[in-house]
């Protein structure tokens, strides 16, 4: 159990724009951002190897899905939530039931979704 | 003259009177052969089965030569809508000019008990008979008619009662036909009734074929137009009967064997279990079988086949638990579902957009807000943001969501701002951008456009901007790539900012970070310089 303070939270979003608002809440919150990453390769890079607490995923990035990257987090036992437009119903079948961030977001959804994240972390 | 001579007259008197007699009962047993014999040719002759008229015309030939008519005639009742009517005839003994003129014959007295079936009417002398004479207009034969005067008439009726017409005979002479001869013309009467209904159950029976073979054809042509198979299944012994195109359906040829069996096996082994439940539920209740799932055909390539059923005889009462015949039809529905697949990945898609563009938009919106003095400043600054997206969204719908170019991302951008003719850019050439690129290309013009507006070489009159831009191959160092270079020149000189605004975080950081390039701005004494060098990869459509 962790705190949001000092939270080491990946990001992975393709869009410059999204990214910069996740960044500012992330730290307005008090959590360090690792990241952000756009591309799977770097996803995959930070996911596999980068000290981190928690990781929000973008499910769509560019056209590719993300789901090797939430693979790898959670063989390394990282939780992670993913941010979507699709809702749930956007995942694939091993990941349904995963935190998911629903498109657009409050900073108080990202705060609700970070804490149950921080709450795994052991 | 002697005792014995008497006696020997008398004897030869005898003898010639037994001759005499022996002659007239051979005669007669002549007659009575060849009567039975022209009977019995007549019997098959209207037993042939032949056409209507045919068989009318051996009935009435058969009657004149059985009983010596002089004519004969046979009005057969053809039911219009007013009524009765006796509109055909056959003759014989006359041509058939000797009744053209007339009209046909009504139920007038003498005819009656003809067309109504009560019975032979048979004259010596017709027009002695009390019923002759007795209707207007004619009182009698009308004028040119055959001259009759032996006269007999029988109606020719079914078994159960229905007057199919009447024979009628006809001589010059009185006292013709004896009774015998009526005997002769109720046999023939019977004939004819039975053949005449054999002739009409026929035809009846070929119009019911030729009906049922129509139906039939329209039915195989509605069906092969909409492309259905029909298909029928004993549910007892699980024998299947499927149609070319329900074959062609499951991916088999019209040769091929296809039964029951090979039907399940065909189904798709997730959908097999959904499929055979339908189907014993339908048996079971004698409901309808509606259902869609997919097929391996042999080819190995999946497909949808809708299919639809229920009982064969829809009054046909359970049996045992359970109908005995299902039919149905089914129907390839490949191009449907994969058009109700695109569509859904399509509306998945666009909400995917839809959301993106408004956590775009929350971006903007708080991005700006951090860096406003003020709200008169914020509002200024989020909607000339707001209407640049809109552009490259604009620039996008226009080529289907799947490029823009760049020649059309700056020209949108620099519109507000003064437009070509403070421009210099190489509009000859032209390099297409996929959509993300051209958000965030168009997104930093944008940016960069405004900046100068407000404190650079748009700023002042004499001002210009230069956007120079060349694509470099592949090396063995770095991937193909673009680089491209806004260049202020005759503003104010600018100096480097205290702090960092969303324009310049949305280049070197954003930017560079979602097209995986480098972003360089440089606030030069002359006015600001940014190098951009994107790979071709992130941006190529």
């Amino acid at each position: 159990m962790k705190t949001l303070a000092a939270l080491k939270v990946l990001v992975v979003e393709d869009e410059a724009l999204v990214s910069m608002l996740v960044e500012d809440m992330l730290g307005d919150l008090g959590c360090e951002v690792v990241g952000p990453a756009a591309e799977i390769e770097e996803a995959l890079r930070l996911a596999g190897s980068a000290e981190i607490d928690a990781a929000l995923l973008d499910v769509n990035l560019g056209g590719r899905p993300i789901f090797p990257v939430a693979d790898a987090l959670k063989a390394r036992g990282v939780p992670f939530a993913f941010a979507s437009g699709y809702g749930e119903a956007g995942l694939t079948e091993p990941h349904k039931g995963s935190a998911v961030l629903q498109k657009p977001f409050r900073e108080a959804d990202l705060r609700r979704v970070l804490e149950g994240l921080a709450a795994q972390v052991v | 003259m002697t005792v014995l001579e008497a006696d020997a007259r008398a004897a030869t008197e005898e003898i010639f009177d037994l001759r005499r007699r022996l002659a007239e009962a051979q005669q007669a047993h002549a007659e009575e052969v060849r009567r039975n014999q022209a009977f019995s040719r007549i019997a098959a002759a209207i037993g042939a089965h032949q056409s209507l008229s045919e068989t009318v015309q051996a009935v009435i030939d058969g009657g004149v030569e059985l009983i010596g008519a002089q004519f004969g005639a046979f009005f057969y009742n053809v039911i219009d809508r007013a009524g009765e009517s006796y509109m055909l005839y056959g003759l014989a003994g006359a041509p058939d000019e000797a009744f053209a003129n007339f009209p046909m014959p009504r139920k007038t007295a003498i005819f009656a008990p003809t067309f109504d079936g009560a019975g032979v009417v048979r004259s010596d002398d017709v027009l002695a008979d009390p019923r002759y004479g007795k209707n207007t207009p004619n009182q009698g034969m009308p004028e040119g008619h055959l001259p009759v005067r032996s006269y007999l008439a029988a109606p020719v009726k079914t078994a159960d009662g229905l007057v199919l017409g009447g024979l009628f005979f006809g001589h010059r002479e009185p006292a013709r036909f004896d009774s015998r001869a009526e005997t002769v013309i109720m046999g023939l009467a019977a004939q004819a009734a039975v053949a005449i209904e054999w002739n009409r159950a026929g035809e009846a029976g070929d119009r019911e074929l030729t009906e049922r073979r129509r139906a039939e054809e329209r039915l195989k042509f509605a069906l092969d137009s909409g492309r259905l198979g029909s298909w029928e299944l004993d549910v007892e012994t699980r024998a299947y009967d499927a149609s070319d195109i329900c074959r062609s359906n499951y991916g088999r040829g019209p040769d091929q064997d296809f039964g029951f069996d090979d039907l399940v096996a065909t189904i798709h082994a997730s959908d097999r279990d959904r499929m055979l439940a339908a189907m014993d539920e339908a048996i079971r209740t004698g409901g309808e079988y509606d259902i869609e799932y997919r097929v391996v055909i042999p080819s190995g390539e999946t497909r949808w086949v809708h299919a639809r059923g229920r009982a064969a005889v829809r009054d046909e009462p359970l049996i045992g638990g359970g109908v005995r015949r299902m039919a149905g039809v089914s129907l390839d529905v490949t191009e449907r579902k994969r058009a109700e697949e695109r569509q859904r990945l399509l509306l998945n898609e666009l909400n995917h957009r839809v959301k993106n563009t408004l956590v775009t938009v929350q971006s903007m919106a708080a991005q700006t807000l951090r860096a406003a003095s003020d709200l008169p400043a914020f509002r200024e600054a989020f909607e000339a943001r707001l209407i640049a997206l809109s552009q490259t969204h604009n620039l996008l719908t226009e080529q289907n969501w799947e490029s823009a170019s760049l020649r059309e991302i700056v020209d949108a951008e620099l519109e507000a701002f003064g437009g070509r003719e403070r421009l210099d850019f190489d509009y000859a050439r032209d390099l297409r951008l996929n959509p993300k690129a051209t958000v965030a290309v168009g997104m930093a013009v944008h940016e960069l456009a405004t900046n100068a507006a407000k404190y650079g070489a748009l700023s002042t009159p004499g001002g210009r901007v230069s956007i120079a831009w060349s694509t470099e191959p592949a090396s063995p160092e770095t991937s193909a790539r673009l680089r491209l270079r806004w260049t202020e020149s005759g503003g104010p000189p600018v100096p480097p900012p205290t702090r960092r605004g969303f324009g310049a975080r949305l280049l070197e950081k954003g930017l560079a970070g979602e097209l995986s390039g480098v972003v360089r701005l440089a606030y030069d004494q002359s006015g600001l310089v940014c190098a951009m060098t994107l790979p071709l990869a992130a941006l190529e459509p």
